[in-house]
């Protein structure tokens, strides 16, 4: 086999997920832990950006929708007495439909207004996590219960561990195909030019509505895990500063890309564990972190893997400027980025 | 291919386009002339899918077409050519060009008719990994009608191809008109500059205020004075 071939994508992320199937095996309960938890950040990541980063819709309610997802899961256990494994999938489920329909202002808003408007969201969110106590049980959450194995003869937090790791694979080879299908070309366009994009015959409001759809679907499926994982469910694990987390990991692993996605997550994940006991530098750092990126390399780090590899594919990325260009982010808050064509005068 | 009747627009309560009138053959090239404010964009939008006409009818194959989105017309073979090229800028041009595929599914097809755009637009092929906003303007103009290509166009609605581009950049847009009609595209052209439309349309309407006030030949405009300093204001 060439060496080229060795260091794609796909044998990256082979190499990681391999890893972390066999993990159990040698981990303690805290190792564990924090590679389960890299799994439900590598899901959250991955459906982020695909809104984020390939659909370039600059939403702030991931966070929210991902609580949305665990408070789905676990008070309908509570609640109405469900099993885990019926009210998992009725709770990311319940999570798309919401998220879907924040497609909506997005239709009208864009950029900033957008980030506005989903952030005003998602604050509403976590006051009715606070305050509609009969339901959610106010600030103090409450315990969901434990996940029944049944006859399968399996540690709860291994057999949690392995079904995360069973469906951050499967939703991670969805988005993979899915990016490389016309929906993921279809969302591009829309990042770099709507109106280019509708001249091409993308309808703006179904790929739109896709977009949130799958990313909300994602971070349902993440909130449902996470409240199998911690077996208990509070309004703080779904603020402000969680949203910050997940921004931080598309932004530094690579905007529009699905690798990106997950080494983001991977890294931050690891990072967040080294402050652990720091607890207040965490916001410190990440934000830091968020902005230097931005500043210096919006492209992420990708852009290194794809510079430095040469079998390294990045599809429908954008291609690899020299200097750190207009992205996502910074670009919708300059406005229309169409404009800048430097090379247009030059003949 | 394309008959419009009584077409007209309203952008709120101003008339844009007032009871327009023409028709498109199979396989011909139209100019649409117009200064500034006459109502050629508006007319292109409505055309393709991007607003909506207030009344009249727009027949495309004999089907009627006003009032469907653009998205619809897309998969019809209605594509068109977005003022200012729009090309995306950060990527790069294979990109480009397979986004203009946004509608179709088959991969394998897609690269075929990339090898197509490459064949007809020779340039394009030695710049396939180059970002697209690093590409001359002419380039970028090539870029933006191979990607309008890529969606099995049938009828190509071109926004000012010409706009902003140097003589030299001009005559290569000509040279990419003349190119397609030859491979028997249909194609709606919409300009400014009489030389263009004279050097590759057959027909030609002149729009004033939103009312069509010359149709003819083309090639007779750029000798017909009159129309030249009254509608298009030279």
């Amino acid at each position: 086999m060439r060496l080229q071939a060795l260091v794609s994508n796909r044998s990256f992320l082979t190499l990681l997920f391999g890893a972390l199937l066999v993990l159990p095996a040698f981990a303690n309960q805290y190792t564990l832990f924090v590679g389960n938890l890299m799994l439900l950040y590598i899901i959250l990541a991955s459906g982020l950006n695909i809104l984020v980063g390939f659909a370039g819709q600059l939403a702030f309610a991931n966070a929210a929708i991902y609580g949305i997802g665990a408070y789905g899961t676990a008070l309908l256990q509570v609640h109405l007495g469900w099993s885990f494994w019926a009210a998992a999938p009725v709770g990311a489920v319940l999570a798309m439909v919401i998220g879907t329909l924040l497609a909506f202002p997005a239709l009208r808003l864009s950029g900033i207004f957008l980030a506005l408007s989903t952030l005003a969201f998602a604050q509403a969110t976590q006051w009715v996590l606070w305050h509609w106590q009969s339901v959610t049980f106010g600030a103090g959450g409450f315990r969901a219960p434990p996940v029944n194995f049944g006859w399968i003869p399996i540690k709860p937090d291994y057999g949690i561990y392995f079904v995360t790791w069973a469906v951050t694979v499967v939703l991670l080879l969805f988005t993979w195909r899915i990016m490389r299908s016309r929906i993921g070309r279809a969302f591009v366009a829309m990042r770099d030019g709507e109106i280019a994009a509708q001249s091409l015959g993308i309808d703006l409001l179904t790929y739109k509505a896709m977009a949130f759809a799958l990313s909300s679907f994602y971070a349902g499926a993440a909130g449902a895990l996470y409240s199998a994982l911690l077996g208990f469910v509070s309004p703080e694990g779904f603020d402000l500063f969680q949203m910050i987390i997940h921004k931080a990991m598309i932004v530094v692993g690579g905007l529009g890309s699905v690798v990106g996605s997950v080494l983001g997550a991977s890294l931050l994940v690891y990072v967040m564990e080294l402050l652990r006991e720091f607890k207040s530098t965490q916001e410190i750092v990440f934000g830091a972190l968020l902005v230097g990126f931005m500043v210096f390399q919006p492209n992420g780090l990708v852009v290194f893997l794809k510079r430095w590899l040469p079998g390294w594919r990045e599809p429908l990325h954008l291609a690899g400027h020299a200097e750190p260009k207009a992205s996502v982010l910074s670009g919708s808050f300059k406005g229309a980025t169409s404009d800048e064509r430097p090379a247009a005068e030059r003949a | 291919m394309l008959d419009v009747q009584h077409l007209s627009v309203w952008y709120g309560v101003t008339q844009v386009l007032r009871d327009v009138s023409f028709s498109v053959n199979e396989g011909s090239v139209v100019a649409l002339l117009g200064g500034n404010g006459s109502g050629k964009s508006t007319l292109l939008n409505a055309l393709s899918g991007l607003i909506a006409p207030k009344s009249g009818s727009v027949r495309y194959l004999g089907e009627e077409t006003a009032g469907l989105e653009a998205h619809q017309m897309v998969r019809r073979g209605v594509v068109q050519v977005p003022q200012g090229r729009e090309v995306f800028a950060d990527m790069s041009v294979d990109d480009n060009l397979e986004l203009g595929a946004a509608t179709r599914s088959n991969l394998k097809e897609i690269r075929r008719d990339m090898g197509d755009v490459f064949d007809l637009f020779p340039a394009l092929r030695d710049r396939r990994t180059r970002a697209a906003g690093s590409l001359s303007g002419g380039e970028q103009t090539q870029l933006s009608i191979g990607r309008a290509l890529m969606s099995r166009s049938k009828l190509l609605l071109m926004d000012e191809p010409s706009v902003g581009l140097s003589p030299r950049m001009v005559d290569a847009v000509i040279d990419a008109i003349l190119r397609l009609r030859q491979r028997g595209l249909t194609i709606l052209l919409v300009e400014q500059n009489v030389g263009v439309a004279a050097a590759v349309a057959g027909q030609a309407h002149v729009l004033k205020d939103g009312v069509i006030a010359y149709a003819g030949r083309a090639k007779d405009l750029i000798n017909n004075p009159e129309v030249l300093a009254s509608y298009l204001g030279r």
